[in-house]
């Protein structure tokens, strides 16, 4: 019985799956404006790291006079979250950073790196979108590193370990709309970029992509989720999809999914700021093999989804089954 | 009558064009933004030939004086086609700009591929055998220029990203010449001003009692598309991060019929210069079509610089 069957019978039917890779989880979104202790123009994008048995989410709220600040949610059981009233992170006033975070610090990608939690952020100015690149071991203080790239990158995660020696860094500049990565040896000076994946004509994904959830190494190499976007004449359709990097040179690609794992169909990812899109900045791997996904939906509010990390592995070494 | 004088700070040499398609020794579409080394007594200049398929290479061209140029046989450098840097020159290599710099010449130039325009830095002696060195910047960037000399031991870099649309010069620096950091921006495009659209580098800058003194090329937007002129500014000789002074109005404007007629009329845009005597001798594209030359007293230029010459 579809849905629209059973709610003209007065049947109330509980979806048991999604109709994606990645299942929403019921109780969405997880975080709207009104889980707030101030006002503020919307909710759009979290970094997400589970720090001993505590889910922390790095939000990016976006303020009435519209200005991008970083907030830090914590949750004892990854679903229920409270946010901090204060925020964990915004735009400098004096020093280095100042002049290219005018316009907010946003969209933080956090990993855990030789002993510390780094995060990489997109600085906004009228000079465009720089990658920033800031460090913090509680969450509570936090020290940047400074910005680590020209106009326009933006959407730039580390890797969670050393590759060949040099610390890598994935990253999405505006030319192009491909996803890049980048090697430095000191956190500071970034070089011998190479293209890693590029958007595919036709498909889902065929006008941009970008970097979603920081990499995770298995077995069949660096697994992230990346962003697609299609434009279409109502504007952009953002949707989420897989790939795998090669474990020693991450610029192969050994694995992308040939179809979505989460595609805006819910009406909190359809109406909003920006409807029809689905967008993450970070994901919490289970040691039992759940994945959590913390998306933004339409740039207004985050949710929570959920699959597993062989099903996600599977859609993208063997995905052209998928239609 | 014969005008004596040029309307710019910078005089136009009278047997402009010193180079067109018709002076290269084999077919090609056009021949323009060139950059200069003096070699010895002799000038080079690295141009940017045009073939007739679309994409670009260089060519080489020598002089006794400067100004009458004999372009060799075949070109000396083509996209590459194997190794790191060929899926990024795929469209072409373009504009270089030749610095020297610890015994030998530093080009850089624009690598252009579907991935967008990247700047790649290649080492030569003799303007024959080219080493790649590195793509330096991400995609995106080009109009890249490298200081003649390290500053606190870093090779200094100003270059011209797009964000959110706005061209503006930037510097960066670099310990290896393949990692780059510590990016400042320095020159943004001025409302009202001829360089209103975009501002990018375009000499190697030159040190001067003033400071590094750059010349960059501004454009105005205008219903029949930009118009590009040269301008010039000063930068502090110990931290080129900081802008001494900025000119208010163009050295150089396209004017003469070779600068507003080709394949993209009314451009100049200079690539490299050679100070000698106290005159600075810019070579310049014009039109993207032919390779011109222009001569000033550099206290000219940096009077220009510092907005003393006069005149708005």
């Amino acid at each position: 019985m579809g849905t629209v069957a059973a709610r003209r019978l007065g049947v109330t039917m509980v979806r048991k799956r999604g109709r994606d890779i990645v299942h929403r989880w019921e109780g969405n979104p997880i975080i709207t404006l009104d889980d707030l202790s101030f006002r503020c123009n919307t909710i759009r994008n979290a970094g997400a790291i589970k720090m001993g048995d505590e889910y922390v989410l790095l939000l990016t709220i976006q303020s009435l006079r519209g200005v991008h600040r970083i907030y830090c949610a914590r949750s004892a059981n990854g679903k229920d979250f409270e946010v901090s009233p204060d925020p964990f992170m915004q735009p400098e006033a004096s020093g280095p950073c100042a002049v290219y975070e005018q316009l907010g610090v946003l969209d933080p990608r956090v990993v855990w790196l030789e002993g510390a939690y780094y995060i990489c952020y997109d600085a906004l100015s009228p000079h465009g979108y720089c990658l920033g690149l800031a460090r913090t071991r509680d969450f509570v203080t936090v020290e940047r590193i400074g910005i680590v790239s020209q106009p326009d990158t933006k959407c730039g995660v580390l890797f969670p370990t050393r590759i060949r020696g040099k610390y890598a860094r994935l990253e999405r500049p505006s030319a192009g709309g491909s996803i890049w990565v980048s090697y430095s040896e000191d956190l500071e000076y970034w070089g011998w970029s190479d293209a890693v994946m590029t958007p595919r004509g036709g498909f889902w994904d065929n006008d941009r992509i970008g970097v979603a959830t920081p990499p995770l190494l298995t077995e069949a190499g660096w697994l992230f989720v990346y962003y697609g976007v299609k434009e279409t004449s109502a504007g952009p359709v953002l949707r989420l999809g897989a790939a795998l990097l090669d474990a020693e040179d991450p610029s192969t690609v050994v694995g992308r999914t040939n179809v979505p794992i989460l595609s805006p169909r819910e009406y909190y990812e359809r109406v909003g700021e920006v409807p029809n899109l689905v967008y993450s900045c970070g994901a919490v791997f289970e040691p039992s093999g759940e994945i959590k996904l913390y998306y933004g939906a339409a740039n207004s509010c985050i949710c929570l989804g959920t699959t597993d990390l062989a099903t996600v592995i599977e859609a993208c070494l063997h995905g052209e089954e998928e239609y | 009558m014969r005008r004596r004088i040029g309307r710019d700070v910078f005089h136009r040499w009278e047997g402009n064009p010193i180079l067109g398609a018709e002076d290269v020794p084999y077919r090609c579409n056009t021949v323009f933004n060139g950059t200069v080394a003096k070699v010895g007594s002799e000038y080079l200049l690295l141009l940017r030939i045009e073939g007739q398929q679309g994409y670009s290479f260089f060519g080489l061209a020598r002089s006794p004086d400067g100004f009458h140029f004999e372009v060799e046989e075949h070109p000396v450098l083509f996209p590459a086609r194997e190794g790191e840097f060929c899926i990024y020159e795929s469209m072409g290599i373009e504009d270089p700009r030749a610095t020297f710099i610890e015994d030998s010449y530093l080009v850089a130039y624009t690598a252009y591929s579907g991935y967008g325009t990247r700047i790649a830095i290649a080492r030569t002696q003799d303007f024959h055998r080219f080493e790649r060195l590195a793509l330096s910047s991400g995609p995106g960037n080009k109009d890249g220029v490298l200081f003649p000399e390290r500053i606190d031991g870093k090779y200094v870099r100003l270059d011209r990203p797009i964000g959110l649309d706005v061209g503006s010069i930037w510097v960066s620096y670099s310990q290896d010449l393949h990692s780059w950091g510590h990016s400042r921006v320095l020159l943004t495009p001025r409302p009202g001003y001829w360089d209103s659209y975009r501002v990018g580098a375009s000499i190697p800058p030159i040190r001067t009692a003033r400071g590094w003194l750059e010349i960059y090329h501004g454009t105005q937007m205008t219903a029949s598309g930009p118009i590009y002129r040269a301008g010039a500014a000063l930068l502090d000789l110990d931290d080129p991060s900081r802008v001494i002074a900025r000119c208010s109005v163009p050295l150089l404007s396209p004017r003469e019929d070779y600068e507003r007629i080709g394949d993209v009329g009314n451009v100049v845009f200079p690539c490299g210069a050679i100070v000698e005597d106290g005159e600075i001798r810019m070579y310049y594209g014009a039109a993207d079509t032919y390779l011109c030359v222009a001569t000033a007293s550099l206290d000219d230029v940096i009077r220009c610089a510092l907005d003393e010459a006069g005149g708005d």
